[in-house]
């Protein structure tokens, strides 16, 4: 599966794609171009809600202070870290339980409770059992990115068709052979899908994890200006936060686009 | 696009965000020396907020072999949570969360108390609503926040009237969204302390029906510590307070820039900060047997109206 080669299948229609490629970006464009003329109007009141122009301004002055890259940079550790630990923890316990029955009737239920509790009603007890340092707001993001990643491993692993696997043992592949040229292949679509889904995740997560007792940060930016109503500040950081969400699903998309070549050849084919 | 140009942009991507992830790593862990860190939990704009942002203070300590490090909080609740589990040495709190905290069993002991800011707080009303004394809240709908100075205060000028807690609706919210509760006219009061009634006072048409003054609140910042940190740190606690205190006659004695400083962290105007200033002054010391003695009032009026389960007796509560 793995060994066929996608690159000659793909033959790029050109000039058509053009037109395609802007319509995801009119609708933000006419938002921002429409609240702009509500602002520059006086239909907005600036001083509840600041025009684009004001958030972008805010967001220059910030940039100059250093604060903003620093509090991107800071924000963007926190996440990287709480996805890799998070997201390696999933993993591992969706192989595990989708391979091992034992495993599966063990943790499953456990893991299915714990995923549904709030992260923000988690603040307390974080904070008693592992303070209000680092380590406490990665692993809030650790515990958001665990689940999505957890659900999807799992699942693509439990629907991997039983016949390619059964096909596999009658050609005498080993248990690891099975594993690697079967199964993982087989879900690895609903993988990245897990992966793109706790990518939004991990920022969501992030915004509550650095209200504890944080003085860096995006999260900590939009809640400290939420204290005194700074609005520029506030539009700016939900801007940002849109941003980097559509930056990882670009990521998430191209890794999904690169790792699953094999199917999209197909897909051409037809 | 190719797959050779998807692979190589994905690559740089990915370089990109680790590298900035370092960079971020490197902004959170900076260097450490070999000196004691002690850590001090504060508020926006409160005397720690002042001490640090002047600077002097971690110079001083500095000096005498300590390595001070800030920590911000958005409520007393958490501070208190994080001061209980040791992820803070030292807090700077206001009147009413030592109370809850105590009733609940946590070990804190009192370290330093500061100056009364009975003037900026207070209950505000809008200008031309005819409320022209507390007895007019009676029905009325009152927005204050929970366990705060502000539930004191209103308990305890609503006493002071001779008039009941049952005697008004209370509304609970918390500053922010109290603050447009108020501005929109969805409740007729609302009790709180600075920044947020000078805000009120000149953006706002509010006015003060009535301020903190004549015993109703001094909503004082106090320093806390857990008791056995307090007992094995009795040195760095009068260093603390001493030093504290030189920023604080600083704050009494440069207004300017003072409120120069404050704006900046609060994002407001000059001319509310100015207000703020204004009417109160600083000062940090140790305990005094007046604070000791509204402690005690804020704990007995909150167990008489079953805020906290447990009666709280605050001079045993004090650092020596």
């Amino acid at each position: 599966m793995e060994n066929v080669s996608p690159v000659a299948a793909v033959t790029p229609k050109k000039k058509k794609m053009n037109w395609n490629r802007l319509l995801p970006w009119v609708l933000p464009v006419l938002i921002i171009g429409g609240w702009q003329l509500a602002s520059s109007t006086g239909f907005l009141a600036s001083k509840t809600f600041p025009s684009p122009v004001a958030v972008f301004q805010d967001g220059v002055a910030l940039a100059q202070a250093g604060t903003l890259q620093r509090n991107i940079a800071i924000s963007l550790y926190r996440a990287t870290m709480g996805l890799l630990i998070g997201g390696s923890i999933g993993f591992a316990l969706g192989v595990l339980n989708g391979v091992s029955k034992l495993s599966r009737n063990l943790t499953d239920t456990s893991i299915q409770m714990l995923r549904t509790i709030p992260h923000l009603s988690l603040i307390p007890l974080v904070i008693l059992a592992i303070g209000i340092g680092e380590p406490a707001k990665i692993s809030l993001v650790s515990i958001g990115v665990l689940f999505p990643v957890y659900i999807n491993t799992l699942h693509g692993i439990r629907s991997v068709d039983p016949n390619l696997v059964e096909m596999g043992t009658s050609y005498g592949l080993s248990k690891w052979e099975i594993f690697t040229k079967i199964i993982f292949p087989g879900a690895l679509p609903t993988i990245l899908m897990g992966l793109r889904y706790a990518l939004g995740v991990m920022w969501t997560t992030l915004i509550v994890a650095e209200t504890i007792a944080s003085d860096s940060g995006i999260g900590y930016m939009a809640t400290n200006a939420e204290d005194f109503m700074d609005m520029e500040t506030i539009i700016l950081c939900i801007v940002i936060y849109a941003l980097l969400g559509k930056l990882s699903d670009l990521i998430a998309k191209n890794l999904e686009i690169l790792a699953l070549g094999w199917r999209q050849a197909k897909e051409a084919q037809q | 696009m190719s797959r050779t140009v998807r692979k190589i942009g994905l690559f740089v991507f990915l370089l990109a965000w680790v590298a900035v992830a370092i960079y971020g790593y490197h902004e959170i862990h900076g260097s450490s020396s070999g000196l004691t860190t002690i850590t001090i939990g504060y508020q926006t704009a409160d005397p720690v907020d002042i001490a640090r942002q002047r600077g002097d203070f971690a110079k001083k300590m500095k000096q005498k072999g300590y390595h001070v490090v800030f920590k911000k909080f958005q409520d007393g609740a958490s501070e208190m949570q994080a001061l209980k589990s040791g992820s803070i040495d030292y807090a700077r709190i206001g009147d009413t969360p030592p109370v809850t905290a105590l009733s609940s069993g946590t070990d804190l002991v009192y370290v330093a108390s500061g100056s009364s800011k009975a003037k900026g707080s207070g209950i505000l009303v809008k200008k031309g609503s005819g409320i022209t004394s507390i007895k007019d809240l009676k029905g009325k709908r009152v927005a204050y926040t929970k366990s705060t100075s502000s539930h004191f205060l209103l308990l305890n000028a609503l006493k002071k009237a001779g008039m009941s807690s049952s005697d008004i609706k209370w509304v609970n919210l918390d500053q922010s969204a109290a603050s447009v509760a108020f501005n929109k006219g969805k409740v007729d009061a609302w009790v709180t302390w600075d920044p947020m009634t000078a805000t009120a006072e000149l953006d706002q048409n509010a006015t003060l029906l009535e301020t903190g003054e004549n015993g109703v609140s001094s909503n004082r910042d106090y320093i806390l510590a857990t008791k056995s940190y307090a007992a094995d740190h009795t040195d760095t606690s009068k260093l603390i307070i001493n030093y504290l205190e030189d920023d604080m006659k600083w704050a009494n004695n440069h207004h300017t820039k003072l409120i120069t400083m404050l704006s900046k962290s609060l994002g407001l105007s000059k001319k509310v900060v100015k207000k703020m200033v204004e009417r109160r002054t600083y000062a940090m010391g140790k305990m005094s047997t007046t604070a000791i003695k509204e402690e005690q009032e804020i704990a007995d009026t909150f167990y008489a109206e079953g805020l906290i389960k447990k009666k709280v007796t605050i001079k045993n509560h004090v650092a020596d």
